[in-house]
């Protein structure tokens, strides 16, 4: 409702917005822009002039094997890492979604893994899953032999492990966004199928989970978008390795950057802009879709 | 067994190599000898090495440059965040321009879109701040600015606009109405904006990587970073697990006084969309 005091006081208003909007535009928007040039101009530390050379940086590193490997270990890593995050904060949520004394302990130790940085966490999980690290030493007790498997030393374990890493780091994050979501869900409902004798596998999933759209769609769609642009938890367990096997498209992105290739480190940037639109616009749209209605 | 007990058993045996196993094996071997944390075994020390290893960690790791450069950028940045985020929300709550709405989306869509890099590390270094603790602030403002807008927009557009309009007739000014009547009542918003930027900013490594140069200017997670990939101590786990722990324990200490809050504020804040 727009009332005649409150047009009377818009011009006045607008400039709270002022500061935020400058700023935004400074050290966001145009820098984002200026990417979509960027990654299409001949721009190297080893020389001064910066020129048009249209697909030459990804040509290039397409030549170099660089950007469709990377392409392809970004999606692998990102979709391990939402479904490892959401599988485990939705088996959580479920666990603990009444607010209780012990749930309470539980949702709070289950939270602090979301406090550490990413790179704490991968040098705390190196050291657990190291050949000799403890986790090797229990399946050495339980399995017959002695187990000194390199989790993160052969390429596919590799990629899977820095993975769950990651998504270890934030399924604390995960958890409290589906229990908000459970919480959101009225209780009549879930009681009408229970009298309607639905057990409590078919009230999950055919009572609450629909009605758990929204948090399903703002989980997903953060857990792709932030594990496109995963970084951290790669430099602090793999540095890339073994070979390029965990070399996402920022690892190869700073690669290009510290070699002073700023056109082709910019091209890396605009794929992975690529992925999130690409990924996130129609996801959220199909999410959406899925919504019921309450 | 009931139904409950089964449930807390499963609990419990998953938060065991979840939870337990890793933060003990962290904490148990920041206090070895580097030969006995270099097994990497969950067992007790045979001798303490604590004082040594946390001394190490602050004078050779930089912990105390690396604490300082993070609360330097931590704290202002974060204050001007909620400030800046929920004076422009006031106003793209309440305001009927269709200009401002424009820029209201393009912030918001800061919150999906990933920054793009090397073109702030060019902005910055034709503004002359490339490398700096300013511009790596100004950025780590711009970028997280949308996220604060997005909350604060929602939660203003909920409450009733009478008490503005009253202090209004009252003869209050914009900026009165502001600080004394929208501020208050944005506070449940702003703790949570405040816990989910306090863990991002801290925690943050990408930007700090690309957009601060020189060891007098590394914050936390790069001084952590650094300390463990320098060749000399790769492979001594008792001082980088210590150093994890120091560059960790502000957030947890923060976290242990008021869990009971966060976890409530992230639960009831506004996080899902």
């Amino acid at each position: 409702m727009i009332t005649a005091s409150s047009r009377r006081r818009g011009p006045g208003l607008a400039w709270f917005a002022a500061p935020a909007i400058l700023l935004v535009s400074v050290f966001f928007l145009v820098p984002f822009l200026a990417n979509a040039v960027f990654a299409f101009v001949q721009w190297t530390g080893y020389s001064d002039t910066i020129r048009w050379t249209g697909l030459t940086n990804f040509s290039l590193l397409g030549q170099l094997g660089i950007l469709g490997h990377a392409i392809r270990v970004t999606i692998v890593y990102a979709v391990i890492t939402m479904t490892v995050q959401n599988g485990v904060g939705l088996a959580l949520a479920t666990a603990l979604q009444q607010t209780n004394r012990v749930n309470t302990v539980f949702r709070s130790i289950f939270f602090v893994p979301v406090l550490m940085s990413p790179l704490a966490a991968g040098y705390i999980w190196s050291a657990v899953l190291s050949p000799d690290g403890p986790a090797n030493d229990f399946l050495s007790a339980v399995l017959p032999g002695s187990v000194h498997y390199a989790y993160l030393g052969h390429s596919v374990s590799a990629l899977i492990t820095v993975a769950c890493v990651d998504a270890w780091k934030w399924s604390g994050l995960a958890t409290l966004v589906y229990i908000a979501g459970l919480n959101r869900i009225p209780a009549q409902l879930v009681d009408a199928a229970r009298i309607d004798g639905a057990g409590t596998w078919r009230r999950f999933w055919s009572v609450k989970f629909p009605l758990l759209a929204p948090a399903v769609t703002f989980n997903v769609v953060i857990t792709l978008v932030g594990a496109f642009s995963a970084l951290d938890v790669v430099f602090a367990t793999t540095s890339g390795g073994p070979g390029d096997a965990t070399t996402l498209l920022n690892v190869a992105l700073y690669t290009q950057y510290g070699q002073s290739y700023f056109g082709q480190a910019s091209a890396l940037g605009l794929v992975v802009t690529g992925l999130v639109v690409l990924t996130a616009v129609p996801l959220i749209g199909w999410l959406r879709r899925r919504e019921v209605p309450m | 067994m009931t139904a409950v007990r089964v449930r807390y058993l499963l609990l419990s045996l998953f938060a065991i190599p979840w939870i337990v196993l890793p933060f003990w094996l962290l904490i148990i071997n920041s206090v070895k000898s580097e030969g006995e944390a270099g097994v990497l075994s969950v067992g007790l020390p045979s001798s303490w090495h604590a004082a040594t290893n946390y001394a190490t960690v602050v004078h050779q790791g930089r912990y105390l440059t690396g604490l300082g450069n993070s609360l330097l950028i931590a704290v202002p940045s974060i204050v001007l965040v909620l400030g800046l985020g929920s004076m422009a929300a006031w106003a793209y709550a309440r305001s009927p321009r269709r200009s401002l709405r424009l820029t209201y989306y393009l912030s918001v869509l800061s919150i999906v879109l990933p920054p793009a890099i090397i073109p702030t590390v060019y902005t910055l270094t034709q503004l002359g701040l490339n490398g700096s603790r300013i511009g790596y602030l100004l950025t780590v403002v711009g970028t997280r600015l949308g996220m604060v807008i997005f909350l604060c927009t929602g939660f203003v557009r909920t409450l009733p606009v009478d008490w503005e309009e009253a202090a209004q007739l009252d003869g209050a000014g914009r900026w009165q109405i502001y600080r004394r009547i929208v501020l208050p009542l944005l506070a449940p918003a702003l703790f949570t904006g405040a816990i989910l930027l306090v863990i991002n900013v801290w925690n943050d490594f990408f930007f700090a990587l690309f957009l601060l140069q020189g060891p007098g200017r590394a914050t936390l997670p790069l001084t952590l970073y650094q300390f463990a990939s320098s060749s000399a101590y790769g492979l001594r786990w008792n001082l980088v697990f210590a150093h994890v722990i120091l560059t960790s324990l502000p957030l947890l200490v923060a976290y242990i006084i008021m869990q009971r809050r966060v976890l409530s504020g992230l639960t009831e804040g506004g996080t899902t969309g």
